[in-house]
């Protein structure tokens, strides 16, 4: 079937691909077993849980690779290996950033539920009391409606898409189980109409019992008993459903109706996700469920508040050993602002950028060394026992080819190395001072960091009037302009220029500690500090109100405004241009930086819609043949048999008649061999054939045509006729 | 004057159309929409399709034998073979960075023109010796998951119970724990015990859009599956719409799919295999063919009712159908009936079978028809011997 199967290279494999013959029409098989020896390696890899942290498991076996150099392949693997490691470390260290940036973000909406969970608790055990044997009774307590509600807490998670949430439960779940609760997770899937009430019980009971539910009926009686139990008794059982939206409204009714039943036995309450309204479950619920739940409302945070700061600890604090370029960054903050706004989505695209980066840069493993308090010394360790192979790999980069100073040998590409890391640093402290001014003036972060990406805009600062120029009129070229068409950093020294002491006082307070390896700065900001704080604060406060009543008045460029803020603002612009280097102005700047935007884009965003119809289109770019023609519009009998059909196509409208389909396929196919017979230059694909009897020529035609609009069928691209209309096809996708 | 000329071939169309054969409302409205944009179509190409004569039929082509054209479409050779040769040659070279985005706990979804069934199963016998592979045929309608995962629970169950046997040194249980008795029991216990297995099982899913695998329940289970740390899944797609298959929680947080474009133009001989026929398929041939199958498995009785009613509906092209008590007298009068009930089951396993048509007579009462153009009709009586 393919051309692999039978070369010379694949030899060792014929037998399996003959035996893959057997399979294909087998629904599944397995097609080997794992060699016992790698498995452990994968494990360790695959599952966080088994993750080895710190540095000390870092690549690092000198006398291996000493031993390997003479050998290609095996280096490559080693090389590999150790680019996977560091993938390992770094991602995990990124992770982790998330994951405590997520926590922190939402600590307080935590602290918040398990509040109310207390609260409510307590005054359900202060009412009822209940012998275990008043518990297991099946039948419901005769007691007052009133007390039959289920405390209901309704999180409101302000975002439509609601994969962004699912870890937020999952967090809260955590949370809630370290302070003394039962916590079963749920999700609409638990509340369908396949399996209805009795699904969800089961559900619910799996994820609490410790142990599987082997033989057990799924029913209440077995959530009390399993409740009388000692170590179960007196915590509070919490059900979160995380997306309440998407349940069925007759089941989640039900199974609030039937828990309504237990819960003076049982104390059960309710967390459910709300994407829209607090109309939502109103809308949704029967009147009789309804009237069980006692509703309590929280707020998440905006997905915005949480890419901010995912930005800052992510983006901006980790990125010694990681980063992205500007356009990767662009490219990134249009995703997550166009494609779907979600954090998952961003995070999903950074982690396939990371990953795609140490694939495919065979020096990225020394990026790791980046987060060690002696990284010199590590690489100069690391570089002595590496293969001249690779010391050219390093000196291949891009930005090394114009650095002469490489030359020299190790000692100065770890100086380059040791370079880029302070410069980094410096970076990242500049980025977190104009993150504080942003944060104050409710600005996107990602904005900020799209721009302090850009080499270009440092390329500018050549000059200190071209630096001037750019950020008082913006930069034209920056994509991350705002719509007044004024760049972000721009916007946030005009910001400075109008800010009240008491803000410009706590900026200082923050700036002081983000500049404190930049002495000479953070020596000014302390001077800075102690101006603001022996001017008279009344006074100034006046003169700021004045100044904020006539702002049209306060020019900026002819420096009239306040005095401080001037200053504050003029020492922001002296650190942009000092230490705000992007990090694709630094020499060797590859090992730790992802540029390639197109890599990453092909590889989050597929489009099988238009990609598969242009590899039917300009087949010719993909097999680069010498028979057919390079020419789109051209059609000849060498091409491709589903090609030529599906260019065909496009001349018809909605519908093709099958008829006409198979006539214009038939010429093509006929016409040019008489052509070329004309000519005397037989194509390739008629070289070999001998003249068929005209019955064959047009089975083999008709088989053409079957076999293309077979392979047009299974991409999608075409209906079969209908018993209506069996002379038409039917169109589906128009345009690309 | 063409797209005039073409709208009446389109009324015309429909209005044969109708009478023809009764078909759903929904179909009728997606069709008539996608005629009436057609006319716009027509209109703006001008008149190059307005020359276009009436609508011609998959009849009018000079079909050769079913078996002929079976027989060539098999042995057809490959256009570009040395092309397509280096093509796959090409990706070889990327075997090595699917392992590592496989291993930094990624999916791969394979995507471009052309069956990647070779190509996937020669990047999993060459690369991936470290992981237990697992082949889904998804494109074939018999795959059954349940089957699959409770492979893939025995597999993990293996390992899990070797684990156990050296940590505890007892002896455990052969078999699968019972009590796993839908799919959904088998992936929970999948996952369950997926973190303690100290294996890899790597699935590889030729056309994971194929149609078992296209229900969202399918796709369900195979998102929690993949999503489990000793699982990972390299999957294929060939369907433009497949990306509809999934919701963003299973694309980011289960399946986590890395796309690649990997075009091979090899033929879709294996996944187009059960496909029928396009020129064999709607037109009057196998409509003949399958009635004359179903014909042939009734009694010499009913065949001559059927009989009698087509040699009418020849004869009397223009009525709309035979009245049921006109067919019943000439029935009777050539003893082929002995009661109305007895025609009535003639006429039921007739209409079962798709054979006859009810339709309402001008005159108000029910009148029988055959579905079949006159010439697939007459075919039909001279092999129905």
């Amino acid at each position: 079937m393919a051309k692999h199967q039978s070369s010379p290279q694949s030899a060792s494999s014929q037998g399996a691909n003959s035996q893959d013959a057997n399979h294909t029409l087998e629904p599944f098989f397995v097609l080997h077993k794992a060699q016992l020896q790698a498995t452990v390696v994968e494990k360790v890899s695959k599952s966080r849980k088994g993750r080895k942290k710190g540095i000390e498991s870092s690549p690092k076996s000198p006398e291996k690779s000493k031993r390997t150099t003479s050998d290609e392949q095996p280096s490559n693997t080693l090389y590999e290996q150790w680019r996977f490691k560091a993938f390992n470390e770094i991602w995990s260290l990124i992770q982790s950033s998330i994951e405590g940036v997520l926590r922190d973000i939402n600590l307080k909406l935590f602290n918040e539920v398990l509040q109310w969970i207390e609260d409510s608790f307590s005054e359900i055990k202060s009412n009822v009391k209940l012998s275990s044997s008043e518990i297991l009774q099946p039948y419901p307590l005769l007691a007052d409606t009133l007390c039959r509600k289920i405390p209901t807490a309704f999180v409101l998670t302000k975002n439509a898409e609601f994969v962004d949430d699912i870890q937020t439960f999952c967090d809260l779940g955590s949370h809630l189980k370290a302070n003394r609760c039962h916590v079963a997770n749920m999700s609409a899937l638990d509340f369908s109409l396949k399996f209805g009430i009795g699904g969800s019980v089961r559900s619910l009971l799996r994820q609490l019992h410790s142990e599987p539910l082997d033989g057990k009926i799924a029913d209440m009686l077995t959530l009390a008993k399993w409740y009388c139990e000692e170590e179960n008794n007196d915590k509070p059982i919490v059900v979160m459903i995380d997306d309440m939206e998407c349940c069925n409204a007759d089941v989640l009714g039900n199974f609030i109706t039937m828990l309504s039943e237990w819960v003076m036995k049982i104390p059960i309450f309710f967390i459910m996700g709300v994407a829209t309204t607090i109309e939502a479950p109103k809308n949704m619920l029967p009147s009789d469920a309804l009237q069980h739940l006692n509703p309590c409302k929280l707020t998440l945070g905006t997905p915005s508040d949480r890419m901010n700061s995912l930005v800052e600890s992510v983006l901006v604090k980790v990125c010694y050993c990681f980063s992205l370029g500007h356009e990767v960054s662009v490219f990134l903050r249009n995703y997550f602002l166009r494609h779907d706004g979600t954090i998952t989505s961003f995070i999903s695209a950074l982690k396939l950028a990371c990953s795609k980066h140490f694939s495919l840069e065979s020096v990225s493993f020394l990026g790791l060394y980046m987060l060690d308090q002696d990284s010199e010394e590590r690489w100069s360790e690391k570089f002595v026992y590496l293969p001249e192979s690779m010391k050219r790999c390093v000196l291949n980069l891009h930005s090394c080819k114009s650095e002469k100073n490489l030359q020299g040998g190790v000692g100065s590409i770890v100086q380059q190395l040791s370079d880029l890391k302070a410069s980094q640093r410096f970076w990242s402290s500049v980025v977190l001072c104009l993150f504080e001014v942003a944060r104050y003036s409710k600005m996107q972060f990602l904005d900020i960091f799209c721009e302090a990406t850009d080499p270009k805009m440092y390329c500018m600062n050549g000059s200190e009037n071209s630096l001037k120029k750019h950020f008082r009129c913006g930069d034209k070229n920056s994509t991350a302009r705002s719509s007044s068409g004024v760049g972000s950093i721009t916007r946030v020294i005009h910001t400075i220029r109008e800010m009240p002491v008491a803000a410009l006082s706590n900026l200082l307070d923050k700036w002081n500690n983000h500049t404190e390896e930049m002495t000479e700065i953070n020596e000014e900001v302390k001077k800075l500090q102690s101006v603001l704080a022996s001017v008279d604060e009344g006074k100034v406060y006046e003169e700021n109100l004045h100044n904020i009543r006539n702002r049209k008045s306060v020019s900026v460029i002819s420096g009239k405004g306040n005095s401080a803020n001037e200053k504050v603002a003029m020492l922001l612009d002296a650190m942009i241009r000092k230490y705000m280097k992007p990090l694709e102005c630094m020499t060797l700047h590859e090992i730790i930086c992802f540029r390639d935007v197109d890599v990453l884009q092909s590889g989050l965003i597929g489009d099988p819609r238009k990609t598969i119809q242009l590899d039917l289109l300009k087949c010719h770019s993909s097999l680069s043949c010498s028979c057919c023609s390079s020419d789109a519009k051209n059609l000849s009998p060498s091409m491709h048999d589903t090609s030529i059909m599906y260019k065909l196509a496009q001349e018809f409208g909605d519908v093709i008649n099958l008829y006409e389909w198979y006539q214009s396929f038939k010429t093509v196919l006929t016409s040019s061999s008489q052509t070329s017979r004309k000519k005397g230059r037989p194509s390739p694909a008629s070289k070999k054939a001998k003249p068929l009897p005209p019955s064959e020529t047009e089975a083999l035609i008709q088989a053409r045509f079957c076999g293309a609009v077979t392979e047009l069928q299974i991409s999608g691209l075409l209906r079969m006729p209908t018993k209506r209309r069996p002379d038409f096809i039917q169109r589906i996708a128009f345009g690309l | 004057m063409a797209p005039k000329r073409k709208k009446v071939e389109v009324e015309e169309e429909e209005a044969r159309a109708q009478e023809e054969v009764e078909e759903e409302d929904e179909e009728e409205e997606e069709e008539e929409l996608a005629f009436s944009r057609n006319y716009f179509l027509a209109k703006e190409v001008g008149s190059a399709s307005g020359k276009r004569s009436a609508a011609r039929k998959v009849s009018e082509i000079n079909l050769v034998d079913e078996q002929l054209l079976r027989a060539s479409l098999s042995e057809l050779p490959t256009k570009h073979e040395k092309e397509i040769g280096s093509l796959l040659e090409s990706y070889k070279g990327l075997y090595s960075n699917w392992l590592f985005e496989l291993r930094c706990g990624f999916g791969l979804l394979m995507y471009g023109f052309g069956s990647k069934k070779a190509l996937l199963e020669d990047f999993a016998s060459s690369t991936l010796t470290s992981y237990t592979v697992v082949v889904i045929n998804g494109y074939l309608a018999s795959v059954n998951l349940k089957q699959v995962m409770t492979t893939i629970a025995e597999i993990l169950w293996e390992h899990y119970k070797c684990k156990a046997k050296r940590s505890t040194g007892k002896k455990q249980q052969t078999q699968l724990p019972n009590g796993l008795k839908s799919v959904d029991d088998i992936v929970t216990f999948i996952v369950d015990i997926s973190d303690d297995c100290n294996c890899s099982v790597c699935l590889v899913i030729h056309n994971i859009d194929g149609p078992a695998l296209r229900d969202p329940d399918s796709q369900q289970h195979l998102a929690r599956v993949s999503c489990c740390s000793c699982i990972c899944l390299v999957a294929s797609i060939d369907h433009v719409n497949a990306p509809l298959l999934w919701d963003k929680k299973m694309v980011y947080t289960q399946f986590k799919w890395s796309w690649h474009h990997v075009p091979t133009f090899v033929p879709y001989k294996v996944e187009g295999l059960f496909n029928p026929l396009i020129l064999f398929s709607s037109g009057h041939v196998q409509t003949t063919k399958t009635a004359l199958v179903v014909l042939q498995s009734l009694t010499p009785n009913a065949q001559s009712v059927f009989r009698v009613l087509a040699e009418f509906q020849l004869a009397n092209e223009k009525e709309e159908g035979m009245h049921v008590s006109e067919l019943y007298t000439k029935c009777r009068e050539q003893f082929l009936v002995s009661s109305q009930v007895t025609l009535n089951a003639h006429l039921t396993e007739f209409k079962d079978h798709k054979l006859v048509k009810m339709r309402r007579h001008s005159d108000g009462q029910d009148c029988l028809h055959i579905p079949l153009p006159t010439n697939a009709l007459e075919k039909l009586l001279q092999e129905l011997v």
